[in-house]
């Protein structure tokens, strides 16, 4: 007996139905799957490290910026890796692989002699510390401290993240200046005993 | 001239030549007294003048002076070293500039200034050696207490301001030699080549030695 059109049509789009009602379930919970990932380690695979590009080892302490004595328990965010690190009982974090990551404004003119990464500490309390410029090299051992402050009720009003900027270093800075000096221009002059 | 003017006038003269010799002499000895290892005791303290940062938030040179600070010395000279030198350097560089920045601080400490109504040994800029609490980096630090028992000093062990300056890169830095004035690129230059950290420092302050400061540990 032939089938109808109708007849066809209908058990076609039944078996679609079947097919999606039965990929449905799945779908949705690998959705809740990769938003449960997200939540826990929202950029885990993120990695902008440049092919070529080295790492060196980092390790963060914080302090209380009036007692100088050691924080536990705060979040540090490495900015450049999204990456987070808890700082112990003595105020430091894990030894940290960090990427050396040199700004490309520069790079064809002269090369950095240090890589800069930025920082960033929350702690319950206690005012956000942003940490820019912390210098890095390749393959070598680095430190660098963040101090936080802590929120005095009545006497902070206005509470807003403390910045703390590392400068570049001096040796890089003459040679920055001495790159671009004209000879008719002399200023300081060049680099000398 | 008759012979009373002349009595007279060599006698005003002998009398002012050897006012000038009194007055010099004392100093001079009491320089050499206070200012050799091994008669003067290693600094404990610094005391670092700061003074107010720039815009942009780095102490400025020129800027006036905040207020003084009682530093360790051992934790001034390790805080200093990373920021005249660079921590990835090789060993024999740092080595040779954590001597010559005990060395130039030692001297300081010897001999204070004071400026606005502030004595103190040195400052945290360039004006003296570029100083950031808190910034001592491990590579450095082991720079530091490698040769913390050892002093570069004029051949009667009097202590001296062992300068510094950039130099150039990739380059032995003659002139500075010549000036003797350690090049920082010059001495991680040497340290290439396989130098040790005294012949780094031989090269650039010529007619020095070092010595081993009594009762300094490397701890």
């Amino acid at each position: 007996m032939k089938q109808s059109y109708v007849q066809k049509l209908i058990r076609k789009r039944f078996a679609a139905y079947i097919v999606v009602l039965t990929l449905l379930p799945f779908s949705t919970c690998s959705a809740a799957t990769h938003s449960a990932s997200d939540t826990k380690a929202p950029y885990s695979k993120y990695d902008p490290v440049m092919i070529g590009k080295g790492y060196g080892n980092l390790r963060v302490k914080v302090i209380d910026g009036r007692t100088q004595k050691p924080l536990e328990g705060a979040e540090i965010v490495v900015l450049e890796t999204e990456r987070r690190y808890k700082t112990d009982v003595n105020g430091l974090t894990p030894w940290i692989k960090a990427p050396v990551i040199r700004s490309s404004r520069y790079r064809f003119l002269v090369n950095e002699l240090h890589g800069q990464l930025t920082l960033i500490s929350y702690k319950n309390g206690y005012r956000d510390s942003i940490h820019m410029g912390v210098r890095m090299n390749e393959g070598a051992v680095n430190k660098t401290t963040i101090w936080q402050y802590q929120i005095a009720p009545g006497l902070d009003r206005r509470i807003e993240p403390v910045v703390y900027i590392e400068p570049y270093h001096r040796l890089w800075l003459i040679q920055l200046a001495d790159r671009f000096r004209r000879p008719s221009q002399l200023g300081e002059g060049y680099e000398r005993p | 001239m008759s012979k009373i003017q002349q009595l007279s006038f060599f006698g005003t003269l002998g009398f002012l030549i050897c006012g000038m010799l009194s007055a010099s002499f004392p100093t001079q000895f009491a320089k050499a007294q206070t200012g050799a290892v091994g008669s003067t005791s290693f600094p404990s303290t610094i005391r670092v003048a700061i003074r107010e940062n720039n815009a942009s938030g780095e102490p400025d040179s020129r800027g006036r002076i905040i207020y003084v600070s009682n530093v360790n010395f051992d934790q001034y000279c390790r805080d200093v070293l990373p920021n005249e030198w660079f921590p990835n350097w090789n060993q024999s560089s740092l080595e040779a500039g954590a001597i010559a920045v005990k060395m130039f601080a030692w001297f300081h400490h010897l001999h204070p200034v004071t400026i606005d109504g502030f004595t103190f040994d040195v400052d945290n800029t360039v004006n003296f050696q570029t100083y950031r609490a808190e910034s001592d980096q491990p590579t450095t630090d082991q720079a530091y207490y490698s040769t913390r028992n050892l002093a570069f000093v004029k051949t009667d062990s009097e202590i001296l301001e062992l300068n510094y300056r950039a130099g150039y890169e990739n380059n032995p830095n003659w002139q500075y030699r010549n000036a003797g004035i350690m090049a920082q690129w010059g001495s991680e230059y040497w340290a290439t080549q396989g130098r040790t950290p005294v012949q780094i420092l031989e090269f650039y302050y010529m007619g020095r030695m070092i010595r081993t400061i009594p009762g300094v540990g490397r701890g």
